[in-house]
C-alpha cells in the first residue's frame, strides 16, 4: 500500500441556515497538510466544523471553495465514489441485507476482483479482526464491537490512500473503546493507511494520533503532536479542552529568550516565578494567565501558596489521588490537583483548608 | 473547471452549427418542393383560361373560369387582372372580393411584391410572393400566373393559395429541433459540470416525463376550456357555471359525495371500532371482508347490485324492490358498499394510534362506559373522522364507474364529461366539467393538510398497549356486531352472485344452470384480457422503478426544482380520472406526440396515475433506513445507480413489491381515464365488461368480472407471502 499525503488549502465551506436563509460558514479557511501514513485527529466540539472537514475529505460535501489534495492530484471536485477513501461511519452504515463477509467483499466486488481473490482477501482480513467464525451472520446478529470492526474491515479492504473515521467509537462502551482504539491504531499502522480520525473524545485523540488538529467554530485552533497540544497549547481554549487546567492570573514582568535561557517571568500577588513557555504576542506588563495541568499543582499549608481554598473531595486512583479544592472565590469552578504515588505524600483531607502553588517548569503563560 | 466550460461551450456550438445546417436544409427542401406543386398548380389554372381563336372571351366566360378556378386551386382564392398593369397603375381586378381589395390596397402604394409579380408575368413567368399575407385569419401567398392567348400574355391570375399547414409544418420542424437542442444542451451540462451523473440524468428524466405527461395535457386542458372556434374565450366557463344541467350535475355529485362520505365513514367506524375497541373473537375475518371491496374491480360489485336489484333483477322479479336502484339510492349504496373499507382503514389507523390507558385512566375515574366513548374516544378520533369522510368524499365525486352503470337519469360531474366527449364531441366542455371536480377535491385536500393535520392529538408512544378494555356493554355489542354481519352477509351475497351470474343461462328471465356463457365470454373476451395484461404488465415494471428511483430522489440527493418535481409527480393522484383521460385525448392526438390509439398511451396513462402511491410508500420505507449504509456503497465506489439497484432496492423490496403489486391492480381495474384512450387495437376488460351489462348480457359480463376478482385476489395473495418473507429484514434496518 502507498501511503498518500493528505493536503487542504483555505477550504470554506458555507451552509444556509435552514430556519434563517442566512449563510453560515461551518468551516472558516482551513489548511493544514498530513504526512503520509500519519493517524490525525480532527479534535473539538460538537459544532466546530470537524465531521464537515471529514465529509468534504470523503467527497459527500463540496467545499465553497478552496482545494483537496489526495498525493499531488487534486481532489476537489472529484466524487466520492471515485476517490481513493474510504470511511468508517459513526453508525457504521453496514448493509444489514448482507451477512459479514459480503458487506466486507462489497467494494472489492466493485473493483471488478476476481471471485477467488475476493474470498481469500476477505478471509484473511477478517481472521485480522477475529470475525472469521462470524463470517456468515448478517449484521442485526452481532455486537456492537463486532460491527464496528465489520465496518473497519470494509473501509480498510479496497486498500484506500486515506482512511476516514467518524466518531467511529461513540456507540460503544467505554472498555471496548479502549480495545478499538489499540485496534484502529494497530490496524492502521500495520497496512500504513494515511488515516483522519473525528472525534469530541479528548482522551482518544490524545491515545490515538500521531498528530491533532484541534478545530474552534470552523477555524483550526492549533496544530500538534499530542504532548505539544497538552504542554504548549496555543491559546486557552485549547488547553481546556485537551484537558483538566486551572488559570492564576498574572502579570508578565520580564521575558528573556536568549537561545539557552527562554524565561518569562511573571508575577502572582507579589511572588515572582520563571516559567520556560508563553505565547509569543506577550509583552512586559501585559496581564496574562498561568495555566497549570493538574500534575504540575501542589498542596500546602494555608497561607503558603498563591491562592488558598479548601479541599471538596477526594478522589483515590491507586496510582494517584484527585484532590478538588474550592476556591474563595465560590463562582470560579474546582480546581483538580493531581497527587501521584500517593502513599509517600501528604493528602489533604476533605473539607481542610489548603494552599496551591504549582511548578513553574510545566506551566505556561497564556494571554487572558 | 475552466476546461469544462470549454468544452461545454465547444459541444453547445458544434451541435448549433450542425442543428443550424439540418433545419435550413430540410425547410428549404420542404418549401421549394411545396413552392414547385403550387406553381404548377396555378400555371394549370392559367392555361385553363378560356381560350377562344377568333373572339375576346366574354365576361360571363372569365368569370365561369374563375369559379371552377377557386374549386381547382383546393380552398383557395383567385382573381383575373385583364393586362399586365404597368408599375404605379392602379389595379383593377376581377374575382374573389377580399383578394381584389388586397390587391388594390397594394397598388397603392404600388407595392414592390406586386411589381415583381407583374413583371414575372409580362415575361410568360409565374411568381410565388416573398411574404405571406393575412386573409380572413389565414396565412395566404400571393402567385401571379401569365394568361396567355394566340402567344401573346393578354392578363394575370392571382391565386391566393393557403400557406398556414406549410408554416405549421416549419413550426413543428422548429420546435422538434427545439427540443432536441433543449435536450442535448442538458444532458452535455450534465456530463461537463455534474459529480453525480446518474442522479442528474435521473432528474433530467423525471423532469421530461412529468412536464410531457402531467405538466403538458393539464395545461392542454386548461388551454382548450377557454379556447373556442380558433378564438380565446370564457364561453365554456360561463355555459358550464351558468346552465341549469350542469349545475345540477355538480349538485349531484356534492349531494352523491356527502351521502355516501356519512355512510361510509359511520360504517367504517363501526368495523373499526369493533376490531380496535372490543374483545370479540373473528377480528381477522371482519378485517379481511372490510378491506376486500377496495381492491375489487370496478363494475363487480355494481354488476352484482344490479344482478339482485335491477331491473331484471332477481329481488325486483319478486317484486321487492320499493323504489329503482337507479339514480342516487342505488349510487349511494353501491360506491358505500365500494368506500367504505378506505373509511375503516383510516379509522383503525386512528384507533391503534389512540393509546387505551386514556381510556382506562377515565373507567378508572368511575365514567360509565358511554360517558368514556363520548367524552374521550370520540373527540380523540374526531379528526381521524373528518379525514375519512373527506377522502371517500373525494373518491366519491372523481369515481366514474359506479354512475356510469346505475346513475340513471341521476346526474354527476364525471359522467356528465364523458358525455360531453364522447356523445357530444365537445372536448373543451368536458375538460371544463372535470376541472370543476377539481375544486371540492382541492378544497378537501388543503382542509385535511392544513386544519386536520394541525388538530391532531394522535401521539406516537411507541408503546404499544398490550391489553385493550372493552368499550362495549354487552347490548351495544351485540346491536355493532348485528350490523357488521348483515354488511357481510350482504357482501359475500354479492360475491355469489357473480359467480352465480356466470352459470345461469340467461339472468332474470331463466336461471337453469349453463355454461355458455363462460364459452362466449372466454371467445370474445380473451383478446381484451390478453390486451389488458399485457399493458398492466408493461406498466408494472416501469411505474415500480420510476416510483423508487423518485423516492430516493426526494428522500436523500438535494437538487434544484425538487419542490416543482414533487409537486408534479404527485399531482396526478389528486386529479379525476376522467380529467386526465379528456387531457390525455386533448395533449396526444396532435403533432408532435400523437399516441392515441397506441399501447404506449394506455401503459403511460397508467404509470403516470399510480407513480404517487409507489412514490409515497417508497419514501416512507426509505425515511427507516440509516442514510449512512447508502453513503457506505457510494464510499467504497458504487456509482448511483449500483447503489440504487444493490442497497437501495434490495432494502425497500416491500414497498417496492407493494407498489409494483398495486400498479398491477390499478391497471388491470382502470376504468375513468382508459375508458377515453382505449382504440379498437387496445381494448380493456373493464370496457369490455361495461359494454357487456350495458346490451344486458350480464352472464358474459359475470365471467369476465369473475376472471378480473380472480387475478386481483391472486396478485394480493402473491405480494402479501413475498412481503411476510421480508419481514426479518425490515426490522433490523432502523437499528
Amino acid at each position: 500500500m502507498h501511503a498518500k499525503s493528505v493536503r487542504l488549502v483555505n477550504i470554506v465551506k458555507t451552509f444556509k441556515d435552514p430556519q434563517s436563509g442566512q449563510p453560515v460558514n461551518a468551516v472558516n479557511d482551513v489548511s493544514f497538510e498530513i504526512a503520509p501514513g500519519d493517524l490525525v485527529t480532527l479534535l473539538g466540539p460538537s459544532g466546530c466544523g470537524k465531521t464537515t472537514v471529514l465529509r468534504m475529505l470523503s467527497g459527500f460535501e463540496n467545499p465553497t471553495s478552496g482545494h483537496i489534495y489526495i498525493g499531488d492530484s487534486d481532489v476537489t471536485d472529484v466524487p466520492p465514489n471515485k476517490r481513493d477513501t474510504s470511511m468508517v461511519f459513526q453508525s457504521y452504515g453496514l448493509f444489514p441485507h448482507m451477512n459479514v463477509s459480503e458487506n466486507v467483499a462489497y467494494g472489492l466486488k466493485l473493483r471488478n476482483m476476481a471471485k477467488d481473490a475476493i474470498d481469500e482477501k476477505v478471509a484473511r482480513f477478517l481472521e485480522m479482526v477475529s470475525l472469521d467464525k462470524l463470517a456468515k451472520r448478517p449484521p442485526s446478529r452481532l455486537s456492537g464491537g463486532q460491527q464496528q470492526r465489520v465496518a473497519l474491515v470494509r473501509a480498510m479492504i479496497v486498500e484506500p490512500s486515506v482512511l476516514l473515521l467518524d466518531e467511529p467509537l461513540s456507540n460503544l462502551d467505554a472498555l471496548l473503546r479502549e480495545q478499538m482504539r489499540v485496534e484502529i491504531r494497530r490496524l492502521q499502522k500495520s497496512l500504513s493507511i494515511t488515516a483522519v480520525y473525528v472525534t469530541h473524545d479528548r482522551v482518544e485523540a490524545m491515545s490515538l494520533s500521531d498528530k491533532i488538529i484541534v478545530m474552534n467554530a470552523g477555524k483550526i485552533a492549533q496544530i500538534g503532536t499530542p504532548s505539544d497540544i497538552y504542554r504548549d497549547p496555543i491559546n486557552s481554549f485549547v488547553a481546556g479542552f485537551v484537558g483538566k487546567v486551572a488559570f492564576f492570573p498574572c502579570e508578565v514582568k520580564e521575558i528573556t529568550s536568549g537561545s539557552d535561557n527562554k524565561i518569562c517571568r511573571v508575577e502572582i500577588k507579589g511572588r515572582f516565578f520563571d516559567i520556560p513557555r508563553w505565547s509569543p504576542e506577550l509583552k512586559v506588563s501585559d496581564s496574562a494567565v498561568v495555566m497549570c495541568r493538574p500534575e504540575s499543582l501542589l498542596l500546602s499549608e494555608p497561607g503558603t501558596g498563591i491562592e488558598d481554598g479548601t479541599v471538596s473531595a477526594n478522589v483515590y486512583l491507586g496510582n494517584s489521588v484527585e484532590s478538588w479544592v474550592k476556591r474563595k472565590d465560590a463562582s470560579q469552578s474546582d480546581i483538580l490537583v493531581q497527587i501521584d504515588n500517593p502513599d509517600v505524600k501528604k493528602i489533604w483531607k476533605e473539607g481542610e483548608p489548603v494552599s496551591l502553588t504549582f511548578e513553574p517548569s510545566l506551566a505556561k503563560v497564556l494571554s487572558a | 473547471m475552466k476546461k469544462r466550460v470549454l468544452h461545454f461551450a465547444l459541444t453547445l456550438g458544434l451541435v448549433v452549427i450542425l442543428g443550424f445546417w439540418i433545419f435550413t436544409n430540410i425547410q428549404n427542401e420542404f418549401l421549394s418542393l411545396a413552392k414547385t406543386q403550387q406553381l404548377r398548380l396555378v400555371s394549370a389554372i392559367a392555361e385553363a383560361f378560356p381560350d377562344r381563336a377568333d373572339t375576346e372571351p366574354t365576361p360571363e366566360n372569365v368569370l365561369e373560369w374563375l369559379e371552377k378556378s377557386v374549386k381547382n386551386s383546393g380552398g383557395g382564392k383567385v382573381a383575373y387582372v385583364n393586362g399586365v398593369p404597368a408599375p404605379l397603375e392602379r389595379v383593377s381586378a376581377l374575382g374573389d372580393s377580399s383578394l381584389v381589395e388586397l390587391l388594390t390596397a397594394l397598388s397603392s402604394p404600388f407595392s414592390l411584391e406586386l411589381a415583381k409579380g407583374f413583371d414575372n408575368v409580362a415575361y410568360e413567368e409565374t411568381y410565388r410572393s416573398a411574404k405571406d399575407w393575412e386573409l380572413d385569419n389565414t396565412s395566404y401567398a400571393l402567385f401571379f400566373a401569365p394568361v396567355v392567348q394566340k402567344g401573346e400574355v393578354v392578363g394575370a391570375l392571382v391565386a391566393a393559395l393557403d400557406v398556414s399547414e406549410e408554416n405549421s409544418f416549419i413550426n413543428l420542424l422548429l420546435l422538434l429541433f427545439g427540443a432536441a437542442f433543449a435536450i442535448i444542451a442538458l444532458v452535455a451540462y450534465q456530463v461537463s459540470f455534474s459529480r453525480d451523473v446518474i442522479t442528474g440524468f435521473a432528474v433530467l428524466i423525471l423532469f421530461g416525463i412529468s412536464l410531457v405527461f402531467v405538466a403538458y395535457p393539464l395545461f392542454e386542458s386548461l388551454r382548450l376550456s377557454f379556447y373556442q372556434d380558433g378564438q380565446w374565450t370564457l364561453d365554456i366557463w360561463k355555459t358550464i357555471l351558468m346552465s341549469r344541467g350542469y349545475r345540477s350535475a355538480l349538485q349531484g355529485s356534492i349531494e352523491l359525495g356527502v351521502w355516501t362520505a356519512s355512510c361510509s365513514t359511520i360504517l367504517g367506524f363501526i368495523f373499526a371500532f369493533v376490531c380496535a375497541r372490543t374483545n370479540i373473537r373473528f377480528k381477522g375475518f371482519i378485517a379481511a371482508m372490510g378491506t376486500l371491496p377496495v381492491i375489487s374491480p370496478p363494475f363487480s360489485l355494481t354488476l352484482s347490485i344490479i344482478l339482485l336489484f335491477g331491473n331484471n333483477g332477481l329481488f325486483t322479479r319478486m317484486g321487492l324492490m320499493p323504489f329503482s336502484i337507479y339514480g342516487l339510492p342505488g349510487l349511494v349504496l353501491a360506491q358505500t358498499i365500494g368506500m367504505f373499507p378506505v373509511a375503516f382503514l383510516t379509522l383503525s389507523g386512528v384507533l391503534a394510534a389512540i393509546d387505551s390507558t386514556f381510556e382506562d385512566a377515565a373507567l378508572n375515574l368511575s365514567a360509565t362506559r358511554m360517558k368514556v366513548f363520548t367524552s374521550i374516544t370520540l373527540p380523540l378520533a374526531l379528526p381521524g373522522f373528518l379525514s375519512a369522510w373527506l377522502l371517500v368524499f373525494t373518491i366519491s365525486l372523481a369515481d366514474f364507474a359506479n354512475p356510469l352503470i346505475l346513475a340513471g337519469n341521476f346526474r354527476v360531474l364525471s359522467l356528465e364529461s364523458y358525455m360531453e366527449v364522447t356523445g357530444m364531441n365537445r372536448l373543451g366542455h368536458g375538460a371544463a366539467l372535470s376541472m370543476v371536480l377539481l375544486v371540492p377535491t382541492l378544497t378537501a385536500f388543503l382542509v385535511q393538510r392544513f386544519w386536520i393535520a394541525r388538530k391532531s392529538y394522535v401521539t406516537v408512544t411507541g408503546k404499544p398497549s398490550g391489553r385493550i378494555t372493552d368499550l362495549t356493554t354487552p347490548g351495544v355489542r351485540t346491536v355493532l356486531v348485528g350490523i357488521i354481519a348483515l354488511v357481510i352477509i350482504f357482501l359475500i351475497s354479492l360475491y355469489g352472485t357473480i359467480i352465480a351470474g356466470c352459470f345461469v343461462k340467461n339472468w332474470g328471465i331463466d336461471y337453469t344452470f349453463s355454461l355458455d356463457n363462460i364459452f362466449e365470454a372466454v371467445t370474445r373476451g380473451k383478446d381484451a384480457l390478453f390486451d389488458t395484461l399485457a399493458l398492466s404488465l408493461a406498466a408494472t415494471p416501469i411505474a415500480g422503478i420510476l416510483a423508487m428511483v423518485s423516492a430516493l430522489l426526494f428522500v436523500r440527493k438535494t437538487f434544484y426544482g425538487k419542490r416543482l418535481l414533487e409537486i408534479l409527480m404527485m399531482t396526478p393522484f389528486a386529479l379525476p380520472g376522467t380529467l386526465v383521460g379528456i387531457s390525455y385525448v386533448l395533449a396526444f392526438s396532435k403533432a408532435p406526440l400523437i399516441l392515441v390509439g397506441t399501447a404506449a398511451i394506455i401503459v403511460i396513462n397508467y404509470t403516470i396515475r399510480e407513480l404517487p402511491v409507489g412514490i409515497e410508500g417508497g419514501m416512507a420505507a426509505l425515511r427507516q433506513i440509516d442514510p449512512s449504509i447508502e453513503e457506505a456503497a457510494t464510499d467504497l465506489g458504487a456509482d448511483s445507480a449500483t447503489v440504487f439497484r444493490t442497497i437501495v432496492l434490495p432494502l425497500i423490496r416491500p414497498a417496492f413489491l407493494s407498489g409494483l403489486s398495486y400498479t398491477f391492480v390499478r391497471s388491470m381495474t382502470a376504468v375513468s381515464a382508459v375508458i377515453f384512450l382505449i382504440s379498437a387495437r387496445w381494448y380493456h376488460l373493464t370496457i369490455l365488461i361495461y359494454n357487456f351489462s350495458e346490451n344486458l348480457r350480464f352472464g358474459l359480463a359475470s365471467v369476465l368480472s369473475t376472471v378480473l376478482i380472480i387475478i386481483v385476489f391472486g396478485v394480493f395473495g402473491l405480494m402479501h407471502l413475498l412481503v411476510r418473507r421480508n419481514d426479518n429484514l425490515t426490522k433490523t434496518i432502523g437499528a
